[in-house]
């Protein structure tokens, strides 16, 4: 699932690449991430989360 | 926190890392043996001849005349024949193709020393004393140097050796000078009185200020003179050419011993056997045969921490490591590694405290690693995910799944109250029902305490937090009349007498072995027990369980680690999320040990094993008939679901009704999937709570190919995302994950909140 597929609930808009700011231990970054134009909600699906996300969390838990 | 800030003069004072092997301790010459075997090894033997060559001065001589006191001593002598060292230094003999020494032009210091005797002792003193280009002059009373060589070795051997090592110095040889009084040699700077056998030692003893030294300033005396034998003596040359030298330098005779002790403990029981190298013909190893005796040695040092701990084992880090890398975590900027380099090492140890256990010098890495962890928590450094889950799980034992009752009418006289610990009713709920109701036929009166000990709070480093548990225990057992608790785990009462020793207790197994009880039929197979690590201070415990399987007629074959050294499972501490892979490789390596089915006493011990497909049951499976050993172990939510329902069902024993939380929405998992969330630590309660909050903030997202929706909500730390579509009176969840950093827009709304 790529996610451009899915449309936000509440506004029914198509979610868009945006930059998006994260938090963790202390440290602040932003990657662009698929939103609602409109009201931000964000996707950020499992292949992310368990892929990429988990690296950097790990790389912060050790660093 | 003494403990953390003495622990490098601790270990350099106590650890017996560095102490050297037996055979250098043994060797008149103090020879570095792990030194020369890694070079054998290798199959260096120039190299192995260098080092051999600067420790003894005529290594000709040493390897045909040391009665070789190190092979003695050598650990495989206890179990397969020491290493031959001898034959190894003969080889280095054999082999080595660059024996000739290397000459070096430097200046003459200036300086001249007599060496009265020209036997091995005051060659050998001579020898390095020229090498230094200080001027020396033997006077030996006799025609002839050697000494007593000539009666021990051929004279090829002794003189060919003796030629070669002086090749490139120069000394002063006055044979036929007997030297009759010290006054003849008042213009040398310094005097080495090595006169041999039954030789003229002019009226001087040795002072005991210094090695081989006399009480007159300078002077100074050794080898056979004093009774040693030849190799002893030569090494007495070489100790006097250096306390000579530092007495031309400093003016003072104290050059310390060179004598080598160590304290070094080991065992050869633990050795693999490795049978001595058999030579193919002559009395030679040849090159390939010394590096295969080469190999038996196995570098003889202290480690029984680093064999023991699973985690010095795995990691390869021995005490001094750690050390260094805690160090540099709790002192950032300290090194040039500046940051929490060693958080995920210290959150690794499982506090089984078996370093302790093993260490001949019972130094506490454990101890360390947990004020460490202390710190690093109260620096706020410490990842929380390391902690999380066991904090949540601790909240949730102690309060939605807590309880603490007697049976109705025995307030204030309640004996015993049953602490059967947090994770006996989440694992089954009946071996708690069971128990109870075992100890209430034996004694009406006993209470029940649902709760959690505080060991997460312990081991999240969370001193605050643990005193606050502790004494919130404290309060309650006050509030019941004081009575004596009857535990159900180990760690618990671990806790307690360390924490709150005025609480007094035993074991539920114990109280079963004392009072008796029926045991059905026990299926047929071969057992073991297996002895969780908080166990080990408590043999009653560990014997009690040895009766009840008896009393069941089992014959136990027992592990490796029992009693005493009993081992963590794996599941102990912050293991599982801090280091995953390790936990399952340390389970591995306890369900590897025996095909036999294990008993278990901890329920976390039964079920990391199960967990693992390993045949294990808890003792009260075979007490009440209760879980096959091939029941799989619940899943996350079943474990709090479980004490949910425990609380339930206790409470309508002891004449209190409760009724389930009814819950909001109906939320359908199917099997597969229970298992991925509990293999990620999601429990189904989160992710109820995200569809939930989906449902009624309209904060989703659609797929419009299949009216699937996603969406995620942030608990507490975590950020928890739900896959999933409506069914029937609910919704199927399709799938669940989770991540630890967070969107900023989340944590707006979470503090907004």
């Amino acid at each position: 699932m790529s996610g451009r597929e899915m449309i936000c609930w509440r506004c029914q808009r198509k979610l868009e690449p945006k930059q998006t700011f994260f938090q963790y231990l202390g440290h602040t970054f932003h990657t662009d991430i698929l939103c609602c134009p409109e009201c931000g909600e964000v996707l950020i699906p499992e292949d992310l989360a368990k892929g990429r996300m988990a690296e950097v969390e790990q790389e912060l838990e050790d660093k | 926190m003494g403990y953390l800030q003495d622990f490098e003069q601790k270990l350099s004072a106590e650890c017996y890392q560095n102490e050297p092997p037996f055979c250098t301790a043994a060797c008149p010459f103090g020879l570095d043996v792990k030194e020369l075997v890694k070079k054998w090894k290798k199959g260096r033997f120039n190299a192995a001849y260098r080092t051999f060559q600067n420790t003894v001065g005529f290594p000709g001589i040493v390897a045909a005349a040391c009665p070789h006191p190190c092979e003695e001593v050598c650990l495989r002598c206890g179990k397969d024949g020491a290493v031959s060292l001898h034959r190894l230094e003969q080889a280095t003999l054999a082999h080595a193709s660059r024996q000739n020494p290397n000459a070096y032009n430097m200046p003459s210091k200036g300086k001249r020393i007599a060496v009265i005797g020209a036997g091995i002792s005051g060659l050998a003193c001579t020898l390095f004393l020229s090498n230094k280009k200080y001027e020396v002059t033997v006077f030996e009373k006799s025609d002839r140097i050697g000494g007593r060589l000539w009666q021990e070795l051929p004279p090829e051997v002794f003189l060919t050796d003796i030629e070669r090592q002086f090749r490139h110095e120069t000394y002063e040889l006055r044979t036929n000078a007997e030297v009759r009084n010290l006054e003849e040699l008042s213009d040398f700077d310094a005097i080495y009185i090595a006169t041999g056998s039954q030789g003229e030692q002019f009226g001087l003893e040795l002072s005991g200020s210094g090695a081989c030294a006399t009480g007159w300033p300078g002077v100074f005396l050794g080898g056979s003179v004093l009774g040693k034998d030849t190799i002893e003596a030569l090494a007495d040359g070489l100790v006097a050419s250096r306390a000579v030298e530092r007495y031309l330098k400093t003016g003072t005779m104290n050059h310390p011993s060179e004598q080598v002790d160590t304290k070094l403990c080991m065992d050869p029981a633990s050795l693999e056997e490795v049978p001595s190298v058999v030579m193919a013909e002559g009395e030679i190893y040849t090159e390939k045969e010394a590096v295969f005796e080469a190999e038996r040695c196995v570098l003889c040092s202290c480690d029984a921490c680093m064999r023991e701990c699973d985690l010095m084992r795995l990691f390869e880090k021995n005490p001094r490591r750690i050390y260094e890398e805690v160090y540099i975590t709790i002192h950032p900027g300290t090194l040039s590694r500046d940051g929490t380099w060693a958080t995920r090492l210290i959150s690794t140890c499982s506090q089984c405290g078996l370093c302790k256990e093993v260490c001949p010098q019972r130094i506490d890495i454990g101890k360390f690693f947990l004020q460490s962890h202390q710190t690093m928590r109260e620096k706020g450094a410490m990842p929380w995910v390391f902690h999380d889950y066991w904090l949540r799980d601790m909240y949730f034992s102690n309060g939605e799944a807590s309880l603490c009752k007697v049976p109705p009418g025995t307030e204030g006289k309640t004996r015993y109250v049953f602490f059967p610990g947090c994770q006996m009713g989440a694992s089954d709920p009946a071996y708690v029902e069971r128990s109870y109701a075992w100890l209430r036929q034996m004694e009406p009166a006993t209470g029940l305490w649902l709760h959690c000990c505080g060991a997460p709070a312990k081991w999240a480093g969370d001193r605050k937090l643990h005193e606050q548990a502790t004494g919130a225990i404290r309060e309650e057992w006050e509030r019941l009349g004081k009575p004596e608790l009857i535990f159900g785990c180990s760690t618990c009462r671990q806790m307690f007498d360390t924490h709150l020793p005025e609480i007094s207790g035993s074991f539920l197994y114990e109280k079963m072995a004392a009072w008796g009880l029926e045991i059905d039929s026990i299926p047929a197979d071969t057992y073991s027990v297996f002895d969780p690590c908080s166990s080990r201070e408590y043999p009653e415990l560990q014997q009690s369980i040895r009766q009840l399987a008896g009393a069941a007629g089992i014959v136990l074959d027992p592990l490796s680690h029992e009693g005493w050294n009993a081992r963590c499972c794996g599941y102990g501490g912050q293991t599982q999320i801090a280091a995953p892979q390790y936990a399952r490789e340390v389970a591995m390596d306890r369900t590897g040990e025996k095909e036999s089915t294990y008993i278990a006493y901890c329920v976390n011990c039964r079920d990391t094993f199960a967990a693992q497909q390993k045949p294990a049951v808890h003792i009260l499976d075979l007490v009440f008939g209760l879980r096959p050993a091939d029941a799989q172990p619940p899943v996350l939510s079943e474990r709090w679901e479980n004490r949910r329902e425990l609380k339930r069902r206790m409470l309508a024993e002891l004449g209190e009704e409760i009724m389930a939380k009814e819950k909001k929405r109906i939320l359908y998992i199917e099997e597969a999937l229970k298992q991925k969330l509990s293999a990620g630590m999601i429990l189904e309660s989160d992710m109820e709570e995200v569809v939930d909050w989906c449902e009624e903030t309209g904060h989703k997202l659609i797929n419009p190919a299949n009216g699937g929706f996603t969406g995620h909500k942030k608990i507490q730390n975590m950020t928890y995302w739900a896959e999933y579509r409506p069914e029937g009176d609910g919704f199927r969840l399709l799938n669940g994950y989770a991540h630890r950093m967070c969107l900023e827009e989340d944590l707006k709304c979470q503090e907004e909140k």
